[in-house]
Order: structure tokens, then C-alpha cells, then sequence
């Protein structure tokens, strides 16, 4: 048995840090954040095109790394709260590839360059995002309904769109996007509500369709586990720093056992997280039966891990932990975000307990 | 990463579940309501159950040939633990001197003392006990103060050592003694004591179940001769260091397995009683499984680490404070939904038939404090994992 990486895996990690650390370090997420009306680098997404990262969950031949590379990419990006829409768009690439439409296939080779941005559009209630039997219709050629909470809706080029008939790929049209803004409480984020009447093609219709949800679904909550691992262990790493550094009493805070303890109780729940996010991502790679399961149990544990990590690392901070200036609310917000998308925690919790082994 | 057992070890996990299946009249939970028992009964139910895995080869199944083993690695012996838990088989008496005391022997005992212990610890002819804490050491250890002083070849001690478990059905009992009273650490040696003899009083204490699982003893002058001084004089620390990180890898997949069979019993609860599909009760009852299979997937890591030959990382404190307060926040939550019926001890009519759990709410106290307590874990954890400064 062996739970660390193997060799390829390690050197994907440290060539992954090295590249995010230099190319798109936290000062960086924060320019994007503040000025950056798409909320990602154009460049930085072409770069990772070129480096060979949007195709990150392809087959082999295809330029795929497979689940367990996924996952230590996912963390690494979680590390420098890395902006933008990675995570749906490597899995709609995903998606793309599992339909044979010819028209996905156009659209895959576009969205791998990393400058064609396919994004998701599937929620339709602003009160629960979780996978649900669509009211969006495709007749005659066209999508029409409303979606909202769809990820860099505003700035995709086109849009993998679940309607009642199946699976459509919708481009964006030449007026641009019905769209409105979303703005939640992660400054990084650009949702926005789209109501289609727009052309488009159906590329996965009934059970395909289902199972191109579902593997976009179960990926995407994969990679969001593995993210908040990173997004946490970063968040300890600048908690334990500031705490040794900062002075109160005459002594390091750090040197307080109730900080101490707190400190002990956050690297608790990041290292239970990098268990149980790679050992579900170890689990899809070798096409277990209990990849899903185990995938639903990482997200479901990650979330309120997450949450309580991010926050207690502003707790930790004091003061400034409070302030725009300081770091620690970029980790929480981003948190924040993937705990409610790629199935929130009730809905992974149901779905890991349908598949429990207590039942 | 590889989180596969290898087809010797799935080999070993199906003989082991097979040989449970044979030999395993039923499970622990329905010899406590049998009411045939008593204390001492479920005692001899317990040694009886070594006797047969210690005929079968499994008990010190890692160590020398010479001394039982067979060769097996940590992996086997999780496979082991957690199969014996998921069957509610009884716990050996010697669940202390096996996994504590036998490695101790093997590594720092003489040849004479592996001789004379090691057999009988096996066959549960002899049962053995850990007299570390006293009233005025328990977290802090290193404070102790029970003596041993020389009395010709021998040693005399003389002090009290308390929570001793198992203290009342015990044989003999492995003491630290201070031999130094100016040295901390290089003052405290490691003896193994017979109990019955003038000198040792043995009693038994009442714990919060109404038990007397553990006891308190009492040294006046009790005699260890020179021959069961365990390495040098004023290696007891050091001794006693090495042994509580011995088991570092066993019971991974032991809590896991015990907890999902109690999980178990706690679904089938609420499907008799109907409430099973309530969203909020299907909710909390999700919620537990899942902490459960985070739980597994720490305990897969360090399992794994082990094997692959990988130095300790933060895992075993992780792990401690994992189990042992999630054991609290499980049963917890099953009282909380099992109504009244939840409290209801094994014996009495209307238990659950499956899971003892008014004794698994109270036993859950105190995992959190035995073998280090959640707040010592905490400071390693801080200390030496995250480094945090220490105040001057
Ligand atoms: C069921 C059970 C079985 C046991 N079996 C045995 C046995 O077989 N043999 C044996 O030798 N002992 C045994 N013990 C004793 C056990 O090892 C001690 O109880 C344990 O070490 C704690 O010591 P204490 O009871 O003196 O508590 P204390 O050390 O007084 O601790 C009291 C509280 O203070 C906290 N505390 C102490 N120090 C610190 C610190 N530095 N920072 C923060 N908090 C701190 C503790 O966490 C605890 O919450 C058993 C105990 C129990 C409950």
C-alpha cells in the first residue's frame, strides 16, 4: 500500500506550485479579483492550454492525467485561491469528449487551447444549485428558459445548457449573453443568471445525457474537495506564520494553547480532507465501485471542514484578519463558493448515505 | 498511490473472516444481556476467546517466529483487529500486555524474561495489567512518584498507581517506578510485579458505567526482584516512550470497523421505529457515516504510510483525537435518536439487540482522556507538526 504520490504525480505538484507561486501568486487572484471584469487572466488560462492543464481529465491518448493528477492540480490552484473558471471548464471539456456530436468535438479542440471558455449552465433555483429535472426546454433547435448561478456565464463562449430534452451546447450568440449578474459574497466569482432564446445543438439526449451530467457532477465535485484541501492547507500555513509573528503579552500568540489548540483542531480537518479527497480520486482513477461514494464523502466532509478552517484563520488574525488587505477572506470566500456547486453538502451527504456500507 | 490490499492480504482477511464464522459462537454484545453472566464470567468468556486465537496463530502474529509470530505486517494486523470489531468478537484480557508489554519484551527484555512471560501472555494464563498513572501523574507522566528501592538484589516499592485497567483480574502488572529522585526522565525504571503477594493491595474502583473495570493498587514495600527489572535501570521513560508508539498502525481500520457496526445497529433502529427515511433524521444519520468514512481514509493513510516504510507524519494524533471524539459525537447523536430507548442498558428488557449503547455513551467518555488525552494530542499536534512557538 502507498498513499503518497507517485513520482510523476509529485513532480506535477511541485511543477504546478512553481508555475501558480510565480505566475499567479495570491497578489496576482487579487488583481484579477478587484480589476478583471471576466475574473480570470486570459494569458494565464492560454498558458495552461499550452502546458497541456485543460485536458487534464481526457483519456490517456488524449492528453488526459487521469483523476489522482486532477486532484493534485485541483489543490495546488486551491493553495493560491487560484480566480477563474478552471474547474468547469476543464470539466466540460470532459463532457465535450463524451459526446459524439461533431459539433462537440469543434468546440472541445476550441475549449483545450485555453482561450475558448465552455462553461456549465445548470442550476435553475436560486435556493438549491443540486442536480434536478430541468424546466429548460429544447424545441425545434432553440433553448429557451432561465438558468441561474451559471459560473463565468457572462464571459463563456459557449455553454453546456441541461434542458428537459437532454444535454445542448449553446454558443454565445452575437449579441452577447441575455445575462444578469449574480454577485455573491466570493469577489472572485462572476455568476450570472442567463435566460435563453437562444440556437443550439442537443449533443447528449436521455441516458447519455444523465451520465454526461453525472461524471461532469462527480468530477467537478472531486476536484472541488481537493481544491478546499488546498484552499485550507495554505489557510493554516498563513495562520500558523502570522501567529508565530505577531505579538501580544509580550510573547507570540502563537505560544496561547487556546491557539494552539484551534490551530491543532483546523490541521485536523485540512489533513482529514487530502485523506479522503485523495483517496476518492485514487478510487476513480482505478474505476472502483465506490468512487462515487467516496467522491460524495469527501465533498460532503470538505465543505464544513473548509468553512471552519477559513474562518477560524480570520479568527486567528485578529483584527486584520478582518481587513480587505489581509488574505485570510479570500480562502473563506472561495470555500464558501464550492461547498454550495458540483452538489452541496446535503446532497452528497444523501448521496454517500444511499451507498453506505451502515445501510 | 495504491490503496489496494494485495491478493495475500485479501487472502488473509477471507481465512480470518471464515475462521471468525467457526469459531465465533456469538457476538460480545449478546454474551453482556445473556444474564447467565456476571463480571467475572465475561471475563472468563474473553480469555477463552484469546485461548482460541492464540491457538489459531493470530495473537503476536508480527512478532519473532520464536515468539509467536508469523511474519505478518501491520496490514495484517489491521486486517485482523478490524474483522474481529466488525464480528463484535470479545476483547482479549491481555489487550494491554499483547500489543504494549510483548514488543517491550521482545526489544529490551532479557531472554530469560521473553522465556518466562511471553507464553502465558499469549494463552492468557496470565494476565497482564499497566500501572503508569497515579493520582499525581497521569498527563504528566514523568511526575510520578511510586519508588523502587534496592533491597539486596531486589527491589522494594512502595507507592499507588491508579485507573489500572483490567487491575482486578490481573496476574502480574508493569510498574514505573522512579529509582532516581533527581532525574526526571533517566530516574524511572520499568518492572513487572506480581500481584499476588504481600505488599500489593488490589482494588477494584468504580468507574461512571458502575463498573469496576479498571482498579487502584497499592505498593508497601512489594517485592520485584532484580531478574524482572525490564533494560537497565532508568530506562523506564524511554521503555515507556517507544511502547505507546508501537501500536501505531494496528488499530487504523479497528475503529472504523467497530463504529460502522454500531452504525449499523443505529439504522436498523430507526428503520423499526419507522424514522429512517425522515429527511432530518436520514440527514444526521448521513452525516455520521460520512464522518466515519473520513475517519477510514485517515486510517488507510497511515496504514498505508506504514507499509510503504514512510517515517510517522501528524497522522496518529490526527487519528487519536478523531476516533475518540467522534465515538462522543456518535453516540451522542444515537441516544439523541433513539429516544428513551437509547438509554436502556444491554440487560434490560427493550434494549437494542444489537449495540449496548448506554455503555457506548459512557465508554465514549473516556477515550477521550486514556492514552493521551485530546488536550496532550492537541499540543503535539501544535508543537511538533505545526511548530507554533512555545511562551518563555
Ligand atoms: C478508562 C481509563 C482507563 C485507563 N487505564 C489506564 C491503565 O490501564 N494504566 C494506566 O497507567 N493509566 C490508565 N488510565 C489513566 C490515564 O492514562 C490518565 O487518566 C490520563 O493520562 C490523564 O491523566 P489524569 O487522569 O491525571 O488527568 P490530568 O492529567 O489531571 O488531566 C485533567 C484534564 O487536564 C487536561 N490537561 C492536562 N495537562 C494538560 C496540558 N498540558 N495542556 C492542556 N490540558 C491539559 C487533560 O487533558 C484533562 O482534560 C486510564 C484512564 C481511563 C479513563
Amino acid at each position: 500500500m502507498r498513499f503518497e504520490l507517485d513520482d510523476d504525480q509529485a513532480l506535477l505538484r511541485s511543477s504546478t506550485r512553481e508555475l501558480l507561486e510565480k505566475e499567479a501568486a495570491l497578489a496576482d487572484t487579487r488583481a484579477v479579483m478587484e480589476e478583471v471584469p471576466e475574473g480570470f487572466d486570459k494569458n494565464m488560462y492560454a498558458q495552461l492550454g499550452e502546458l497541456g492543464y485543460m485536458n487534464v481529465l481526457l483519456s490517456e491518448e488524449d492528453g488526459g492525467l487521469g483523476p489522482i493528477a486532477f486532484a493534485v492540480i485541483m489543490a495546488e490552484m486551491g493553495r493560491v485561491a487560484f480566480p477563474g473558471p478552471f474547474l468547469e471548464w476543464v470539466t466540460a471539456i470532459r463532457a465535450l469528449s463524451e459526446c459524439p456530436d461533431t459539433s462537440a468535438k469543434e468546440w472541445l479542440a476550441k475549449a483545450s487551447q485555453g482561450d475558448t471558455l465552455v462553461s456549465f449552465a445548470l442550476a435553475e433555483d436560486v435556493h438549491n444549485a443540486d442536480p434536478a429535472e430541468s424546466q429548460v426546454a429544447f424545441e425545434g433547435g432553440r433553448v429557451r428558459g432561465t438558468k441561474v448561478f451559471v459560473p463565468f456565464g457572462e464571459h463563456a463562449q459557449a455553454l453546456l445548457v441541461s434542458t428537459a430534452q437532454g444535454l445542448a451546447l449553446v454558443a454565445r450568440p452575437g449579441t452577447g449573453w441575455n445575462s444578469t449578474p449574480l454577485e455573491t459574497l466570493d469577489h472572485a466569482q462572476r455568476f450570472v443568471r442567463i435566460e435563453f432564446d437562444d440556437e443550439g445543438t442537443l449533443i447528449a439526449e436521455g441516458e447519455k445525457a444523465a451520465s454526461v451530467l453525472d461524471n461532469a457532477r462527480r468530477l467537478g465535485a472531486l476536484g472541488a474537495s481537493a481544491a478546499m484541501f488546498g484552499l485550507m492547507e495554505r489557510s493554516i500555513e498563513n495562520s500558523v506564520q502570522y501567529t508565530t509573528e505577531r505579538e501580544a503579552f509580550g510573547k507570540p500568540i502563537g505560544s496561547f494553547q487556546a491557539l494552539q489548540h484551534r490551530a491543532a483542531d483546523m490541521l485536523l480537518k485540512s489533513e482529514s480532507t487530502r485523506s479522503a479527497a485523495f483517496r476518492a480520486a485514487w478510487a476513480e482513477e482505478n474505476g472502483e465501485e465506490d468512487a462515487d461514494y467516496l467522491i460524495s464523502v469527501a465533498k460532503a466532509w470538505a465543505g464544513p471542514a473548509g468553512r471552519y478552517v477559513g474562518g477560524q484563520s480570520i479568527q486567528l488574525h485578529g483584527g486584520v484578519g478582518y481587513t480587505w488587505e489581509y488574505d485570510p477572506h479570500i480562502y473563506l470566500k472561495r470555500i464558501k463558493t464550492l461547498e454550495q456547486f458540483h452538489g452541496s453538502n446535503r446532497w452528497h451527504i444523501q448521496n454517500a448515505l444511499r451507498q453506505s456500507p451502515i445501510l | 498511490m495504491d490503496l489496494h490490499f494485495t491478493s495475500e492480504q485479501k487472502a488473509f482477511q477471507l481465512e480470518v473472516q471464515e475462521w471468525i464464522a467457526k469459531n465465533l459462537e456469538r457476538p460480545f454484545t449478546e454474551e453482556v444481556k445473556d444474564p447467565k453472566h456476571d463480571a467475572d464470567s465475561l471475563v472468563e468468556v474473553r480469555r477463552n476467546w484469546q485461548r482460541k486465537l492464540n491457538d489459531a496463530g493470530y495473537l503476536g502474529q508480527r512478532w519473532p517466529v520464536e515468539w509467536g509470530g508469523r511474519g505478518a505486517t501491520e496490514v495484517d494486523e489491521a486486517i485482523l483487529l478490524s474483522e474481529l470489531a466488525r464480528a463484535d468478537a470479545p476483547n482479549i484480557p491481555n489487550f494491554l500486555g499483547i500489543p504494549l508489554l510483548g514488543p517491550a519484551l521482545i526489544i529490551h527484555g532479557s531472554e530469560e524474561q521473553r522465556r518466562r512471560f511471553i507464553p502465558k501472555m499469549l494463552s492468557a494464563d496470565e494476565i497482564w495489567c499497566q500501572g503508569f498513572s497515579e493520582p499525581g501523574a497521569g498527563s504528566d507522566l514523568a511526575s510520578l512518584r511510586t519508588k523502587a528501592e534496592p533491597d539486596g538484589d531486589d527491589f522494594r516499592i512502595t507507592g499507588q498507581k491508579v485507573w489500572t485497567t483490567f487491575g482486578p483480574w490481573a496476574d502480574w502488572i508493569f510498574v514505573l517506578a522512579r529509582t532516581d529522585e533527581e532525574d526526571r526522565h533517566g530516574g524511572i525504571s520499568f518492572f513487572l510485579v506480581p500481584i499476588d503477594q504481600e505488599g500489593v493491595d488490589m482494588r477494584g474502583l468504580k468507574q461512571v458505567t458502575g463498573e469496576a473495570e479498571f482498579g487502584e493498587v497499592f505498593f508497601d514495600g512489594a517485592l520485584a526482584k532484580r531478574e524482572h527489572l525490564v533494560g537497565k535501570l532508568g530506562e523506564g521513560w524511554r521503555i515507556a516512550m517507544t511502547l505507546l508508539g508501537f501500536e501505531r498502525g494496528s488499530s487504523t481500520l479497528l475503529n472504523p470497523a467497530d463504529y460502522e457496526r454500531q452504525l449499523r445497529g443505529l439504522a436498523s433502529g430507526l428503520r423499526e421505529n419507522g424514522e429512517i427515511d425522515r429527511p432530518d433524521v436520514a440527514e444526521r444519520l448521513g452525516w455520521l457515516a460520512v464522518q466515519n468514512e473520513v475517519m477510514r481514509g485517515n486510517g488507510l493513510r497511515t496504514l498505508a504510510n506504514i507499509d510503504a516504510g514512510m517515517p510517522p507524519g501528524p497522522e496518529s494524533s490526527i487519528e487519536k483525537i478523531f476516533w475518540s471524539e467522534f465515538h462522543q459525537t456518535m453516540t451522542d447523536e444515537a441516544l439523541d435518536l433513539l429516544g428513551p430507548q437509547g438509554q436502556l442498558k444491554a440487560t434490560s428488557s427493550h434494549a437494542r439487540p444489537d449495540v449496548d449503547w448506554a455503555y457506548q455513551y459512557l465508554w465514549s467518555r473516556a477515550g477521550t482522556i486514556y492514552s493521551g488525552s485530546s488536550e496532550i494530542q492537541r499540543n503535539i499536534i501544535a508543537k511538533r507538526v505545526l511548530r507554533m512557538p512555545t511562551a518563555k
